[in-house]
């Protein structure tokens, strides 16, 4: 995911001049190639996130198209007022390339987890915020992110996720089908897409698969194509690798009660703790019950009913 | 040489800056005064203002002072001189924090402390890859100094050789509830900024020429930092180094005596 992102950026640099990359002592190796061709559009800012981030936007103001790359709590936590009055207030043209979501960095520990960050990003006005699924998303978010005029927050898990994406993408801002399927839709964005999908191949199996759905633009939600896709179905159920109270799951619960939505909406993730419980990312959804197995469980529940 | 202009721009602009004050009864109006003499140099002797594309940036930093830069951006004929007449009142269109979309000469948004100071070292360095010869100039507090993003910014400047940003310390050692010396360890301030690899002047924050050889002064590809030596409340006698007057209301009272002081 996070190569073919910054691939796509990489690339556009031979055609563009005005694409500057600044990192926070973050990605070793990750801008080798384009330190060495662009000396002049990449800078370490070292350890010191207030600064960088109101220097971009300083450059932003100067005409540059800025990239920041950092893992999330270090572009959107420790940042958090020079993200919103410098670069969200003033509607910059400044990318945050966020590393980590959720339980990635397991068992780093909860200061490098970002299971709360869309609680942030829904404080901050402007800044239109995508969650891609896989690296066909995550091309499709750099493609958008090259030509947004605005303040934008790209999350990004690590490197060496499979594909998901049947088809290729032309709207990055739109819902995004995964899987067909009937009664039940399953919605989700970000790393935990290989448990939904783990789980619509046993369902499938079962002759019950549920639809998929991917939302990786969670701000501004495209609400209309969502209740559209949304229109036949019985019950959503939410997935997501982020605290259960601030996340797609809360977005939904919105949509749903200020649209009247029919449909019943089950939401999973983590619940708002501190996570203390050391494990690997596999280990800690099966223990906060999102892996597959914890979802196929929920659909047929839910279909039982 | 001082043009006689910076002196009346000066009076005109205490003067706007007790007049906003008192209509729309809102405080900061020491910390404005303190910085007068500053920003009048800046846009009449030191600001490169044409053609407007390629002019020099000001930022005001410590952004509580925003009367001080609307009175100054007015004065130099940048914003309308009537937009005074709304600052912080309802329906008006000048915040008592800067917001860039008010345009006008506003070049960047500020108002909680230790933004502006690194935005401006952003831009500084996008005009130098450019390498145009837009100059940045940022006025920050010494109260505004205590905060970490300063010092991150004041670590990380002198690498990139950032000699067309020059920061004026408003150094007034008076905040909203104590003196910046007695709050925290922050004499000596120049030898600290010198230490980080900055070329430092001090001058008389109230004496146009003084500030004016500052900023002419060679700093041999260094960015530099003025510590312009102040006094808050400056040309309104009963204002002048008095804590309260950081967030005292301006009465009818005090608007009379402080424009005769002024004159």
């Amino acid at each position: 995911m996070r190569n073919s992102f910054i691939n796509t950026i990489l690339d556009a640099c031979r055609t563009r001049d005005d694409i500057f990359i600044l990192s926070g002592d973050a990605g070793l190796g990750v801008f080798d190639r384009f330190k060495e061709e662009y000396p002049h559009r990449f800078r370490n800012m070292g350890i010191a996130e207030q600064n960088t981030i109101s220097f971009a936007a300083g450059l932003a103001l100067t005409g540059y198209k800025v990239f920041v790359y950092n893992i999330i709590p270090f572009v959107l936590y420790r940042c958090y007022e020079q993200v919103r009055n410098d670069i969200c207030y003033q509607d910059l043209p400044v990318v945050l390339v966020g590393i980590g979501s959720g339980i990635t960095y397991a068992p780093m520990g909860m200061s490098h987890y970002s299971v709360e960050d869309l609680g942030l990003v829904q404080t901050l006005p402007n800044l239109v915020t995508i969650s891609p699924i896989d690296p066909v998303e995550a091309r499709a978010a750099a493609v958008y992110a090259l030509d947004s005029v605005r303040p934008l927050y790209v999350r990004l898990a690590k490197r060496g996720e499979p594909s998901f994406c049947v088809n290729a993408i032309t709207d990055i801002t739109a819902p995004n089908i995964i899987r067909e399927g009937a009664g039940t839709a399953v919605v989700f964005h970000g790393s935990i897409a290989n448990e939904v999908v783990a789980a619509h191949d046993v369902l499938q199996a079962s002759g019950v698969a549920p639809l998929l759905i991917s939302v990786p633009t969670l701000q501004p939600l495209a609400a209309e194509a969502l209740l559209g896709i949304l229109a036949n179905v019985q019950q959503v159920i939410c997935v997501e690798e982020h605290f259960v109270n601030c996340g797609l799951g809360s977005i939904l619960a919105r949509l749903k009660a200020e649209n009247s939505a029919r449909w019943g909406l089950t939401t999973m993730g983590i619940p708002a703790q501190f996570i203390h419980e050391v494990g690997s990312t596999e280990d800690l959804r099966a223990s906060y019950a999102i892996a597959a197995a914890d979802i196929v469980r929920t659909v047929v529940a839910l279909q039982g009913e | 040489m001082i043009p006689e202009q910076v002196t009346a721009a000066a009076r005109s602009i205490r003067r706007d800056i007790i007049e906003m004050a008192y209509r729309s009864a809102a405080p900061h109006v020491g910390s404005a005064l303190s910085c007068v003499d500053i920003l009048a140099t800046l846009y009449f002797c030191v600001l490169r203002l044409e053609p407007w594309g390629s002019r020099d940036i000001c930022i005001l930093s410590k952004a509580h002072a925003a009367k001080a830069l609307y009175a100054t951006l007015a004065a130099k004929g940048i914003m309308p001189a009537e937009m005074l007449a709304s600052y912080c009142r309802q329906g008006g269109t000048l915040p008592a924090h800067l917001d860039r979309a008010t345009g006008h000469g506003i070049e960047c948004s500020a108002g909680s402390l230790g933004h502006g100071f690194n935005i401006g070292l952003g831009m500084a360095h996008g005009f130098k890859l450019q390498r145009t010869d837009r100059r940045v100039f940022a006025v920050i507090g010494d109260g505004e100094s205590q905060e970490g993003s300063i010092w991150e910014g004041a670590l990380f400047a002198p690498r990139l050789e950032l000699d067309n940003f020059t920061a004026i310390m408003d150094c007034n050692n008076l905040q909203g509830y104590g003196r910046a010396t007695e709050i925290c360890s922050f004499e000596p301030i120049v030898d600290k900024w010198r230490s980080f690899g900055w070329h430092v002047c001090e001058a008389d924050g109230h004496d146009h020429g003084a500030i004016l050889a500052a900023v002419a002064e060679d700093s041999g590809g260094k960015p530099k930092i003025i510590v312009a030596r102040t006094i808050k409340g400056k040309g309104v006698s009963f204002m002048e180094n008095e804590l309260v007057w950081h967030y005292f209301i301006v009465t009818a009272e005090h608007r009379a005596r402080a424009l005769e002081e002024i004159g």
